[in-house]
């Protein structure tokens, strides 16, 4: 038993204990140390990670700096490379012209106008644009002006030969109108485009919403107004003074209303055979209502425009009065009598989808010598924009007169328009 | 009558005068800044904190080429310290009619106020031709390259420096923010190159060129556009030969934003490629009314579609 007690077995036993005891400190003090040396490790390895992320961050920032150097450096390069044009105007060509068959005085092609168009940056207190035209008629200087751009207190100037800013289709150049043709109303009553060669200033009302003031002094008003000489020096009360209120509101995202009211003063209009003359008052009022819905202006839309004008002025008349020695003979006199003319249109426009679009036009033009006269012409039409810069139009036109008119100006029209543009082409904020 | 006359004109120039005076006292403590896109608007509202105000013109929703020249901008303009923008000609064909009526010389171009964020962004799709045939190309180059959060790092650091350019008392506050801004969009596009890797290598077709700087950073590849050329619609032959090659390629994704639905549409049922509706303008909706959420959203919502 005692053998068996001390034999070999039981030393096994013990010194395998004892060998355990010893041992496991020892372990556990080599865990110890790995998981420092780990610790160490992973410390190391964070800091060497925040090194390289702060690195690449540096990189990065030097990337980009190094980029916009490069940038501003290609610019510079680019500039010098291209300095002697580089200043030139910005450059743009409008062709614009109809087939088109008028009542029964028969067909036309006809070349309505190449417009070129120059516009640049003049110095940093102005810029200027110019529209030069040839057509069948000739070729004219339509708008040449210079525009203020840095005047304090929220004004703009503007000189030269320009639109006058009267109501809103005066301004358009007939190309870039909805519909082939100008109105009549606007052609009788304005005198066609609201051309103009003088100056006016604008204000811009500090309001949250918009609201501009117009206020400009002019030769005269209208592209084909020849009731004045545009080249003759003039007396104050000569020259015709306008101004114009015009302002906007959405009314939600998608809605829109543009309101604007223009007037056109000239104290003395002389015509021949009324010398006594007398003023004569132009008068607008515009409104437009608009559907843009925000997530697809390009494809869907709808626009109703209107615009009421009402002309007042002296015009010569002949009348005939009884002779003074013999009553019995009528002798035919020049008196000059003033007349108030009303007239308009009124538009809708509805766009199909990118391409198409199509519309209603409805006019009422007097004659403003004779307002008991007048035209009334309805007009559909459609417009097929095969891009932004190439558009065809087709439109139809009834004018319906109550006096014998010229063959070509009543019954049935027809027109086929194409305008096409190149290069860089725009009329500004006005065209809208 | 004249009694009436003079009191309805009183009341009109009083009305007049209480909005011309609210309007400046309201923003008299603030840097007002407006922008033309809401993703510029707040990566300028990140970097200018509590000291800018800032006001987007579009909405997000809007065509880049279509956005109404809407006098409502022109009050916003006139009142701006610093117009913020794209650049690139992006804005061309409403921008400068506005800033025309503007009456706000500080905010014109090459003026101090006018702050282009496409300053030293790597451009793609310069053309090398420049010519109308080619469609409605950016003279400058692809200019939708918001849609790489890599690149809106510039975009805050162009802002930024705008900004300070500016007022230049505030510097510190500006580096103090684009510093956070700049670590947050990080944190961010770390995430981002994550969730994207399914995006990695695959086929889509656009409507119009607008996802070229987000393919590039998640490393999906075009194939082909629904437009006939940048700005021009479609013509029939052209969708046949659309069809053909989303079928070849194997093209998973259309993507259109601002476009009509009906053509992709109908290139989905011929060719049953997936159709994903995302807008390169962002700002439009709740989960896309900052930045970040909104590249957030958009690769969320690739990463879906191609799930």
């Amino acid at each position: 038993m005692m053998n068996i007690f001390f034999g070999r077995k039981f030393f096994d036993v013990i010194s395998f204990g004892l060998l355990l005891l010893l041992m496991a400190p020892r372990l556990s003090f080599a865990q110890a140390s790995e998981m420092e040396s780990l610790r160490a490790l992973m410390k190391d390895m964070q800091q060497q990670l925040q090194k390289a992320l702060s690195r690449i961050d540096q990189l990065e920032k030097e990337k980009a700096a190094d980029s916009a150097k490069l940038g501003q450096v290609e610019k510079s390069v680019q500039a010098v490379q291209s300095a002697p044009s580089i200043l030139n105007p910005a450059i743009g060509l409008v062709l614009d012209g109809t087939i088109e068959k008028l009542g029964t005085a028969g067909g036309n092609f006809n070349f309505r106008a190449a417009e070129l168009g120059l516009a640049a940056s003049v110095d940093p207190y102005a810029r200027m644009y110019a529209f030069f035209t040839g057509s069948n008629q000739g070729f004219e200087v339509e708008e040449a002006a210079a525009i203020t751009t840095s005047l304090p207190y929220n004004l703009t100037a503007k000189g030269g030969r320009f639109f006058a800013d009267f109501g809103r289709f005066p301004k358009f150049h007939i190309h870039e109108l909805p519909f082939v043709n100008e109105p009549l109303s606007i052609d009788r009553m304005v005198g066609g485009e609201s051309q103009a060669d003088g100056a006016e200033v604008s204000y811009l009302f500090p309001t949250p919403f918009f609201l501009r003031a117009t206020f400009g002094g002019y030769n005269k008003i209208g592209a084909d107004n020849e009731q004045v000489d545009n080249l003759k020096p003039r007396a104050g009360s000569r020259f015709t003074y306008l101004g114009r209120l015009h302002t906007y509101f959405d009314l939600t995202d998608n809605h829109s209303i543009d309101l604007g009211t223009s007037l056109a003063y000239t104290p003395s209009v002389r015509l021949t055979g009324d010398a006594s003359g007398g003023d004569r008052i132009l008068g607008g009022v515009d409104l437009t209502y608009r559907y843009q819905p925000l997530a697809s202006t390009v494809y869907q839309g709808f626009t109703w425009g209107s615009e009421f004008y009402n002309n007042s002025q002296r015009f010569p008349f002949d009348i005939e009065v009884p002779n003074e020695d013999d009553p019995s003979i009528l002798e035919t006199q020049t008196v000059g009598k003033r007349r108030r003319s009303y007239g308009g249109y009124s538009y809708a426009e509805l766009k199909l989808n990118r391409n198409w679009s199509t519309g209603f036009l409805f006019d009422y033009a007097p004659i403003v010598d004779n307002p008991g006269q007048r035209t009334l012409s309805y007009s559909p039409y459609l417009t097929w924009y095969l891009s932004e810069f190439n558009r065809l139009r087709f439109q139809y036109s009834y004018l319906s007169n109550n006096f014998k008119a010229d063959k070509a100006e009543k019954g049935n029209q027809f027109f086929v328009q194409w305008t096409t543009v190149i290069g860089a082409h725009t009329h500004g904020f006005v065209t809208r | 009558m004249k009694i009436l006359k003079s009191r309805t004109l009183s009341l009109f120039f009083t009305v007049l005068a209480s909005t011309w005076l609210y309007s400046g006292l309201v923003f008299a403590q603030q840097i007002r800044a407006v922008a033309t896109w809401p993703a510029l608007a707040d990566i300028t509202r990140q970097v200018g904190k509590e000291l800018v105000n800032v006001e987007s013109l579009a909405t997000g929703v809007e065509d880049a080429h279509g956005v109404p020249i809407r006098p409502s901008f022109v009050p916003r303009l006139n009142r701006a310290d610093v117009l913020v923008l794209i650049g690139l000609d992006d804005e061309q064909t409403w921008l400068p009619a506005l800033l025309e009526v503007a009456s706000n010389p500080k905010i014109l171009p090459g003026r101090p106020g006018y702050i282009d964020c496409s300053l030293g962004i790597s451009v793609l799709e310069t053309p090398i031709r420049v010519d109308r045939a080619e469609g409605d190309v950016h003279p400058k180059g692809n200019p939708h390259y918001l849609l790489d959060p890599v690149r809106a790092k510039i975009v805050a650091r162009n802002i930024a420096t705008g900004l300070t350019r500016n007022f230049p008392q505030h510097q510190q506050s500006f580096e103090k923010n684009l510093k956070a801004y700049v670590a947050e969009l990080d944190n961010w596009i770390g995430r981002w190159e994550k969730m994207a890797a399914p995006l990695r290598g695959v086929k889509f077709v656009d409507y119009h060129p607008e996802w070229v700087y987000l393919a590039d950073r998640f490393g999906m590849k075009l194939v082909g556009s629904v437009e006939l050329k940048p700005g021009i619609e479609p013509t029939p032959n052209h969708l046949v030969e659309l069809v053909q090659q989303i079928k070849q390629e194997k093209a998973r994704l259309l993507i259109y934003g601002a476009q009509n639905p009906r053509l992709p549409q109908q290139i989905a049922s011929e060719s049953g490629i997936k159709v994903v509706r995302l807008y390169s303008g962002g700002g439009n909706q709740p989960e896309t009314d900052t930045y970040i959420k909104w590249i957030d959203y958009t690769v969320r919502t690739l990463v879906q579609s191609v799930s």
